[in-house]
C-alpha cells in the first residue's frame, strides 16, 4: 500500500499546522466572547454613520 | 450590618480623582507609540448595556475623544478598552464620554487577574486541542493494527504507522503534558509524592518504550507501541483539569463584580477651608476630612466637629450602631449613619484597624492546618507497589523468556496509568462544585470539599451571618393615654412610622418598614429635630409636640414615671437594653407616653432550620459574636444553641478556633465581617455570605451568595455524597487495577486492551462523577 | 427584513471627526463587481449542468439517444455533468458566497480585487475549456478529476489566486474576531489545492494525455482520498461556510450555538481524511485499509449532525418564518437533505451494507440527494439571498416564483431519490440472488430492464429539478433587469483597523 507513504506523512504534518492554526487562534483570543460575535453579524449592516443621522432624523431606532 | 457604599456625590464632583496615576494604574497598562511617546491602554467596566448596538455606540464617543487612539468595547463582559494619550486626555475624560452617551463607566481594578486567568484559560485549552487532536489522529493511525489480520499488515507499512504516531505524539509530550511534569518535578523536590508523579512517570515510560518499538521492533523494548493510550490519557486528564480551571475562573469572576466602583476619596480640608476631593490612597495622618452622611470614614481618626452614630458591624459585630461624641476614635472602614462630620486623620492605610485585622486573616492563614487530599494520600503507596510488582514480573520473564522482559514490566506500568485514580477526585468535584454554583455557592477552592465533608464544629458569626441588616417589630403597647388617643395599635404604629420616617437611624426605619402599606393618612410634620442619643421630636398638625426615642427623654416634659425600666434606644448602646436583647422605642405626646415598641433583630430566614439540621446531622454549633452578651444570649437561646462567647475580638475569635484545632476538631467558620476574616483564613473550612465585607468573601473558602444558611446544609450534604463518590471511583480504579496487572504480568495484554480498558474506566469514572452535581 | 445600507451613486462626504483612514484602502464601498459576475454565472451553470443532467438521464433510460455520435454519447457527457454541476454551478456559488462573505464579516474590501476579477475569467475558462475537452474524449479517467493536465495547471493558478484573495482579505480585516463561515471557507480552499495538487499529479505524453502519477490499487487510494475529500470539503465545508452566514442573515436571528459551530469545525476537518477507503470496499485495496475508512465513516456522523442541529435549531422560536418565507424554506430544508445523507454514508460505508451497495443506483441516489438536497438547495438559498441585494432590490423579482420553485425543486428530489433507492437495492438483490446449485438467478441484462421505469421517474425527478433551476433564471434576468449594479457602504468601524 504504498500510497500511505505519501498519504501519512501528509497527514502527521498537517496536524502539526492545524495545531499551530489553532495555537494562533486562541492566543488572539478567537474563541472568546462567541456570543458577541454570533449577534455581530446581524447587526453591522448599518454603518454607525447612518445610525447617527436616522438618530437626529427619526429619532432613536435602536433594538 | 449596611454594605459599605461610594455616596451619592455629584457627577463630576470626584471624577477628577480618577486622574490621580495612583487611582487609575491599577486598571492602566503602559505602552510606547511607534514615535516613542508613552501611551495609556486602560480598561473600563461598563453599565447600562441593554442592546447589541450599545457597544457601538460606546465604542464611537470613545473614538471622538481627542486624544483617544483606539477604543474596542466587549459587549458580552461590558468593557472598555481605551488606548489613549496622557498628553492630550485623562481618564476622567473618558468615563465623562461614556457618561454623555447615556451609560457608566468605572475603572475595571480586576483587568490585571483578569488577565491573569485568560492567559491560564487560553494556554489550558490550547494543550486540550493539541492533546485531543493528536489523539484522534494517532487513533487513527493506530486502529489498522487493531482490525487487520495477522499477516495482513506488512511490516514495514506497520513501520511507517507507528513513525506517523510517534511523530503526531511529540508535541503531546513536549507541550500537552508539561503541567504533569512540571508538578511531578516540584513534588520530587519538596519530597511530597502527589498524584502528578505517578502520572508522568507513566507518560514518560510509555512514550520511551513506544519510542523504542517504533525504531527497533526488534530490540528490549518489543514491537508493540501505545501511543494511542498515552495520548488519550493526557486528554482525558487535561479535559478534567480544563474543566476545574473554569469552575474556579467563574467562581472569581462573579465575586469580582463587586470590586467594580469609583475610586474611595476623601473630601480633605485644606488651610483655606475649602474641601477638595483627594484619593483615599493621598491621605496622611494629620488631615481633616469632612465624613459626609451614608460615606464610611477613610481611616481611622479621631472625630473633630460633629456629632454622629457610626456603623461598625462589619468590623466588630456590633449589631447597633455606636455613637460618636465629639473627641471619639472612629474606625476606617465603618458608616457614618448619623450626620456630616469632621475628623482628623491618625492612621492611615496599612496602620489602620482594618489593615490590622487583613494582615492578622493573611498569617492566620498561613497557619492553617495542612489537609491532604484523599488522593494524593493513595499516590506514594501506588507508585511504589506498582513500581515493585514491575520490576517483579520483569525478574520473573527474564527467566521464562528474556526477550520479553521488559516489554512485559512496561506493559504493567502503562495498564495501571493512573488514569481513573487522578480522574476520581478532580472529576467530582467539579461537578459537585458546578451542581453547588447553580443553586448559589461559589467555591473558590475545590478541594474545600472535602475538607466540609469531615467538619465536626461549626463556628457562626451572628451579625451579618445569622442575622439580616435591619430591625423588626416584636411587639407594640399602647398605654391607657394611647388608647384614649389611637382606635388601633395599627394607628399608632402609623403614627409613629412617618415621624420615624425623617430618621436613619436602624430603629427608626424598621419602624417604617413594619407598616403595611395600605396604612392611613401620612401625618404631616413641622419643626423636625433630631436629637443625637435621643430621639426625634416635631410638632404635629394639631401644634402639640410630639416625641419618639428613649425612655426618660419621651416623657421629659412631664417627668412621669412608667412601669417598664429605662431602657437604651437611640443608639446610645448601653447595656441595659442590651441585655434583654432587644431595642425600645417609646412615643409620647407633650410629654404623655402613649406608645411603646419593641423591636429586635432579623434572623434571616431559614436559619433556625438550618442549625437544626446541622445539629441532627452531628455537629456542634458555637456562636462567636463581636456583640454584646446581652443580644448574644437572646439570640443563642432562640437558636438553641447552647456554646456561645459575646465582645469577641477577631482575637479571641482565632484563639476560640485555635482551640478546637488543638482539641483535633475539624472546624468549620461562617461569617461575613471584616473581623471574621482572620477566622475563616484559620478554620479548615471557611464559608462567606454574599453580603458579606470584601475581604472576607476574597478568603472564603466558599461564598454562599443566596445569603441563605439553608444553603451551607445542602453544601455540607453535597460534600458528603461527593466524598462518597470519590471514594467509589477510587474503589473502581483499583478493581480495574487490580484484574488488569495479572494479564499484563502473564503477558496477555495487548496495546488495543490496555487502551480500550483505560478508555471505558475513565469514562466510567467520569460518569459516576456526574453524580455529584445533582 | 431590514434592507442593506445601500447608497446611490453619490455618497456622503467624509465620515465623523475622530475616524482616520491610515491605509490606502480609503474608498468606504465593498468590491462586490466580481460577486455579481459570479452570481449570475452560477445561476447559467446551473442550468447548463442540469440540462446535460437531464440528457444523459434520458439516456440511460433510452439508449437510442447516445444517436452514435462519439460526443453526445453518455460516456463523455456523464463528466461533463459531474464538473459542470461541481465546480461550474458550485464553484461559481462558492466563489460568489465566500467573496461576499469575506468582506461583509472582515468589513473591508477584497485583497487585491484585480486578482479576484481574474479568478473569475479563469474559472470559466476552466470551464470552457471542460465544456470542449469532456465531450472530445480528453480524460484522465478519474472521477470528478477527469480534466486533462493542461487544464489541472489552470486550475492550480486561478485557485492559489483564490487563495490569495481570501486569505488576504482576512488579513487586512478591520474587525478581530474571524466569523466562523470564514473558518469553513478557508479550511476549503486550504484542502482542495492539497487535494487537487496531490491527486492530479501525472505525467503529460502530448498536449492533452497525460498518465496518473500513481497507479493501479495505489491510484485508486489516491484517487478516493481525493473524492471523498473533495465532497468533504468542497461540498460540505464550503457550503457549510455558506450556511453558516445565510441562514441568520435571513432568519434575522444568531446561529443557535456559535461555540458549537466552532467544535463543529475542528471535529469536521479532522474526522474527514481517512473515510476516503470506503468507496473501495471489497476491492484490491486491502481488508485493513477498507475497515479503518469504514470506522471514520460512522465517526463522521456525530460532527455532521451537530452542524445540522445546529443550522436548524437557529429558527428555534420563530418556525412560523418558515411559513411565509420561500428562501427560508430552501435553507433549511437543504439542512434536513444535509442531515439525512450524512446518515445516508456511514450506514452505506459500512462492509455488510456496502456489499449489497456499491455499484447499484443506490451510490447514484446517495450522491444525489446531497447534491439536489444539500448542495443544490442551499446554493439556491443563497443566491436568492444575494442577488437582490447585489442590485439594488430589496428582494427578487417574483418572491411567488421562489416559492414555486421550491417546491417544484423539492418534489423533484424526492421522485429522484425514491426512484434511486428502489432501483438500487433492487440491483443488488437480484445482483446477489443466487440458485441453490450456485448460479446466478438473474442476467445482468436482466436487471438493467427491471432498471428501467425507476429511470423514467428518475428523468422526471430531474426534468422538474430543472425546471425549477430555470424558474430561478427568469427570476434573476427579470431582478437584474428592474435593478441596477449598487455599491455598499462599509461601516466605518474606528480610528486605526485592528490587525490580526
Amino acid at each position: 500500500m504504498e500510497s500511505l507513504y505519501l498519504l501519512i506523512p501528509l497527514s502527521a504534518v498537517l496536524v502539526l499546522i492545524i495545531i499551530a492554526v489553532f495555537g494562533w487562534a486562541v492566543h488572539r483570543g478567537q474563541f472568546e466572547e462567541l456570543d458577541y460575535e454570533a449577534e455581530r453579524i446581524l447587526t453591522d449592516e448599518t454603518p454607525p454613520v447612518d445610525q447617527r443621522q436616522s438618530r437626529i432624523s427619526a429619532g432613536a431606532e435602536e433594538s | 450590618m449596611a454594605t459599605v457604599t461610594a455616596s451619592a456625590i455629584p457627577l463630576d464632583a470626584n471624577l477628577h480623582v480618577l486622574d490621580d496615576p495612583v487611582e487609575f494604574g491599577g486598571c492602566t497598562r503602559w505602552l510606547q507609540a511607534a514615535s516613542g511617546q508613552p501611551l495609556a491602554e486602560t480598561t473600563l467596566a461598563l453599565s447600562g448595556l441593554h442592546c447589541a448596538a450599545c457597544s457601538g455606540l460606546i465604542e464611537h464617543a470613545l473614538q471622538r475623544v481627542a486624544g483617544v487612539q483606539q477604543a474596542t468595547v466587549s459587549a458580552a463582559s461590558e468593557r472598555a478598552t481605551v488606548l489613549w494619550d496622557p498628553a492630550l486626555t485623562r481618564p476622567s475624560a473618558l468615563i465623562a464620554a461614556v457618561r454623555a452617551a447615556g451609560y457608566d463607566a468605572v475603572p475595571d481594578v480586576a483587568a490585571p487577574a483578569r488577565a491573569l486567568r485568560r492567559q491560564a484559560h487560553r494556554k489550558a485549552l490550547w494543550r486540550l486541542f493539541v492533546a485531543s487532536f493528536a489523539a484522534m489522529q494517532v487513533m487513527m493511525l493506530a486502529t489498522p493494527s487493531y482490525v487487520a489480520g495477522p499477516g495482513e499488515l506488512a511490516p514495514d507499512l506497520r513501520q511507517l504507522l507507528n513513525w506517523g504516531s510517534w511523530l503526531i505524539t511529540l508535541p503531546v509530550m513536549a507541550f500537552s503534558a508539561g503541567p504533569f511534569f512540571q508538578g511531578a518535578w516540584v513534588a520530587m523536590r519538596t519530597r511530597r509524592i502527589g498524584m502528578d508523579v505517578p502520572v508522568a512517570l507513566g507518560i514518560a515510560i510509555t512514550f520511551i518504550a513506544s519510542t523504542g518499538a517504533t525504531f527497533s521492533p526488534d530490540g528490549v523494548f518489543g514491537h508493540e507501541v501505545y501511543f494511542d493510550s498515552l495520548t488519550m490519557f493526557v486528554s482525558f486528564l487535561l479535559g478534567a483539569r480544563y474543566l476545574e480551571l473554569r469552575a474556579r475562573h467563574r467562581a472569581a469572576e462573579a465575586l469580582e463584580g463587586s470590586l467594580a466602583r469609583l475610586p474611595e476619596t476623601a473630601w480633605r480640608i485644606g488651610p483655606d477651608g475649602d474641601a477638595t476631593a483627594v484619593s483615599l490612597q493621598r491621605l496622611r495622618a494629620g488631615d481633616l476630612v469632612r465624613v459626609p452622611l451614608g460615606q464610611a470614614f477613610p481611616a481611622d481618626g479621631l472625630l473633630e466637629e460633629g456629632h454622629t452614630r457610626a456603623d461598625e458591624a462589619l468590623l466588630t459585630g456590633e449589631s447597633e450602631p455606636v455613637d460618636k461624641p465629639v473627641g471619639a476614635a472612629v474606625v476606617a472602614g465603618s458608616t457614618n449613619l448619623g450626620a456630616p462630620v469632621l475628623m482628623r486623620v491618625q492612621r492611615v492605610g496599612g496602620d489602620t484597624r482594618l489593615q490590622a485585622i487583613v494582615a492578622m486573616m493573611k498569617s492566620a492563614s498561613a497557619q492553617r492546618p495542612a489537609a491532604a487530599l484523599l488522593a494524593d494520600r493513595w499516590a506514594a503507596p501506588f507508585l511504589w507497589t506498582v513500581l515493585l510488582i514491575a520490576a517483579g514480573a520483569a525478574a520473573v520473564w527474564s527467566f521464562i523468556d528474556p526477550t520479553r522482559a521488559v516489554w512485559v514490566a512496561v506493559a504493567v506500568l502503562i495498564v495501571t496509568c493512573p488514569c481513573a485514580l487522578s480522574l476520581a477526585a478532580p472529576a467530582t468535584l467539579v461537578a459537585a462544585a458546578s451542581g453547588l454554583a447553580r443553586r448559589g455557592v461559589l467555591l473558590q477552592r475545590l478541594d474545600a470539599l472535602e475538607r466540609l465533608a469531615r467538619v465536626q464544629q461549626v463556628f457562626l458569626d451572628k451579625t451579618g451571618t445569622l442575622t439580616e441588616d435591619h430591625l423588626q417589630l416584636r411587639g407594640l403597647r399602647l398605654t391607657e393615654a394611647g388608647r384614649a388617643v389611637f382606635n388601633s395599635e395599627d394607628a399608632a404604629l402609623a403614627h409613629a412610622a412617618s415621624l420615624g420616617a425623617w430618621s436613619s437611624h436602624p430603629v427608626a426605619q424598621a419602624l417604617v418598614s413594619a407598616v403595611p402599606a395600605a396604612a392611613g393618612l401620612p401625618v404631616v410634620w413641622s419643626a423636625v429635630e433630631e436629637v443625637a442619643g435621643r430621639g426625634l421630636k416635631a410638632l404635629g398638625s394639631d401644634g402639640r409636640e410630639w416625641r419618639l426615642g428613649a425612655a426618660g427623654w419621651v416623657t421629659e416634659a412631664t417627668g412621669a414615671e412608667f412601669e417598664d425600666r429605662a431602657d437604651a434606644t437611640d443608639g446610645s448602646g448601653g447595656d441595659d437594653g442590651a441585655d434583654e436583647g432587644e431595642s425600645r422605642l417609646h412615643l409620647a405626646c407633650n410629654g404623655r407616653l402613649l406608645a411603646n415598641f419593641q423591636l429586635e433583630e432579623t434572623l434571616r430566614p431559614g436559619t433556625l432550620q438550618a442549625l437544626q439540621a446541622l445539629r441532627d446531622d452531628g455537629l456542634h454549633l458555637t456562636l462567636l459574636t463581636g456583640d454584646a452578651p446581652g443580644r448574644a444570649q437572646a439570640l443563642a437561646q432562640r437558636l438553641q444553641v447552647t456554646d456561645w462567647h459575646a465582645h469577641a475580638t477577631p482575637e479571641d475569635k482565632l484563639a476560640a478556633i485555635a482551640q478546637a484545632q488543638q482539641a483535633g476538631r475539624k472546624v468549620a467558620m461562617v461569617g461575613d465581617g471584616v473581623n471574621d476574616a482572620p477566622v475563616l483564613a484559620r478554620a479548615d473550612v471557611s464559608l462567606a455570605m454574599g453580603q458579606g465585607a470584601l475581604v472576607a468573601r476574597g478568603q472564603a473558602d466558599a461564598v454562599i451568595t443566596s445569603n441563605d444558611l439553608g444553603d451551607l446544609v445542602r453544601a455540607r450534604r453535597t460534600a458528603l455524597r461527593a466524598v462518597r463518590i470519590v471514594r467509589q471511583n477510587m474503589l473502581w480504579a483499583a478493581t480495574y487495577n487490580a484484574t488488569s496487572i495479572p494479564l499484563a504480568v502473564a503477558g496477555l495484554l495487548p496495546p488495543w486492551a490496555a487502551g480500550l480498558g483505560m478508555a471505558l474506566s475513565s469514562l466510567l469514572v467520569i460518569g459516576n462523577a456526574l453524580r455529584a452535581a445533582r | 427584513m431590514a434592507s442593506t445600507a445601500v447608497t446611490g451613486t453619490q455618497g456622503a462626504g467624509p465620515l465623523g471627526t475622530g475616524a482616520q483612514s491610515a491605509d490606502a484602502q480609503s474608498t468606504a464601498v465593498y468590491t462586490d463587481a466580481t460577486v455579481r459576475l459570479f452570481t449570475l454565472a452560477a445561476v447559467v451553470w446551473g442550468v447548463v449542468g442540469m440540462l446535460v443532467g437531464v440528457i444523459i438521464a434520458a439516456q440511460l433510460t433510452w439508449p437510442e439517444l447516445n444517436f452514435g455520435i462519439s460526443w453526445l454519447s453518455y460516456g463523455r457527457l456523464r463528466p461533463l455533468h459531474t464538473n459542470a454541476v461541481i465546480f461550474a454551478f458550485g464553484g461559481c456559488t462558492l466563489f460568489a458566497c465566500s467573496y461576499h462573505v469575506v468582506q461583509r464579516t472582515c468589513q473591508t474590501r477584497l485583497f487585491a480585487p484585480k486578482l479576484a476579477l481574474f479568478t473569475f475569467w479563469g474559472w470559466q475558462l476552466v470551464i470552457l475549456a471542460a465544456a470542449i475537452s469532456l465531450p472530445l474524449g480528453y480524460t484522465q479517467g478519474k472521477e470528478y478529476a477527469e480534466l486533462e493536465w493542461p487544464i489541472d495547471l489552470l486550475i492550480a493558478v486561478v485557485w492559489v489566486s483564490y487563495a490569495v484573495v481570501f486569505f488576504g482579505t482576512i488579513g487586512i480585516r478591520k474587525v478581530r474576531h474571524i466569523y466562523v463561515a470564514n473558518w469553513f471557507f478557508g479550511a476549503f480552499i486550504l484542502a482542495v489545492a492539497l487535494l487537487h495538487i496531490v491527486n492530479s499529479a501525472a505525467i503529460p505524453a502530448g498536449p492533452f494525455k497525460s498518465y496518473s502519477a500513481y497507479a493501479g490499487v495505489q491510484d485508486a487510494m489516491i484517487q478516493w482520498w481525493y473524492g471523498h475529500n473533495a465532497v468533504g470539503f468542497f461540498l460540505t465545508a464550503g457550503f457549510l461556510g455558506m450556511m453558516y452566514y445565510f441562514i441568520p442573515k435571513q432568519a434575522e436571528r444568531p446561529i443557535y450555538s456559535y461555540r458549537l459551530s466552532i467544535v463543529h469545525f475542528w471535529a469536521l476537518i479532522f474526522t474527514y481524511m481517512w473515510a476516503g477507503p470506503h468507496h473501495l470496499h471489497y476491492t484490491a485495496l486491502p481488508d485493513w485499509v477498507q475497515s479503518v475508512g469504514m470506522v471514520f465513516s460512522l465517526v463522521l456522523l456525530a460532527p455532521s449532525w451537530g452542524g445540522m442541529i445546529n443550522g436548524i435549531m437557529t429558527l428555534s422560536g420563530a418556525w412560523h418564518k418558515l411559513r411565509d418565507d420561500p428562501i427560508l424554506k430552501f435553507l433549511i430544508v437543504s439542512l434536513s437533505f444535509y442531515g439525512m445523507s450524512t446518515f445516508e454514508g456511514p450506514m452505506m460505508s459500512i462492509k455488510t451494507v456496502n456489499a449489497l451497495s456499491h455499484y447499484t443506483d443506490w451510490t447514484v441516489g446517495h450522491v444525489h440527494s446531497g447534491a439536489l438536497g444539500w448542495v443544490g438547495l442551499i446554493s439556491m438559498g443563497s443566491l436568492y439571498y444575494l442577488i437582490p441585494r447585489l442590485f439594488g432590490q430589496k428582494q427578487m423579482y417574483s418572491v411567488k416564483a421562489i416559492e414555486v420553485h421550491f417546491w417544484v425543486a423539492t418534489v423533484g428530489i424526492v421522485l429522484y431519490i425514491a426512484a434511486m433507492w428502489i432501483a438500487g437495492v433492487m440491483q443488488g438483490l437480484m445482483w446477489r440472488a443466487v440458485n441453490p446449485d450456485g448460479t446466478l438467478v438473474y442476467s445482468f441484462v436482466e436487471s438493467v430492464k427491471a432498471t428501467f421505469p425507476y429511470y423514467v421517474v428518475r428523468l422526471v425527478g430531474g426534468l422538474l429539478y430543472l425546471s425549477g433551476m430555470l424558474i430561478m433564471a427568469w427570476n434573476t434576468v427579470m431582478t437584474v433587469r428592474n435593478g441596477s449594479p449598487t455599491e455598499v457602504r462599509i461601516p466605518v468601524p474606528g480610528a486605526t483597523p485592528a490587525h490580526a
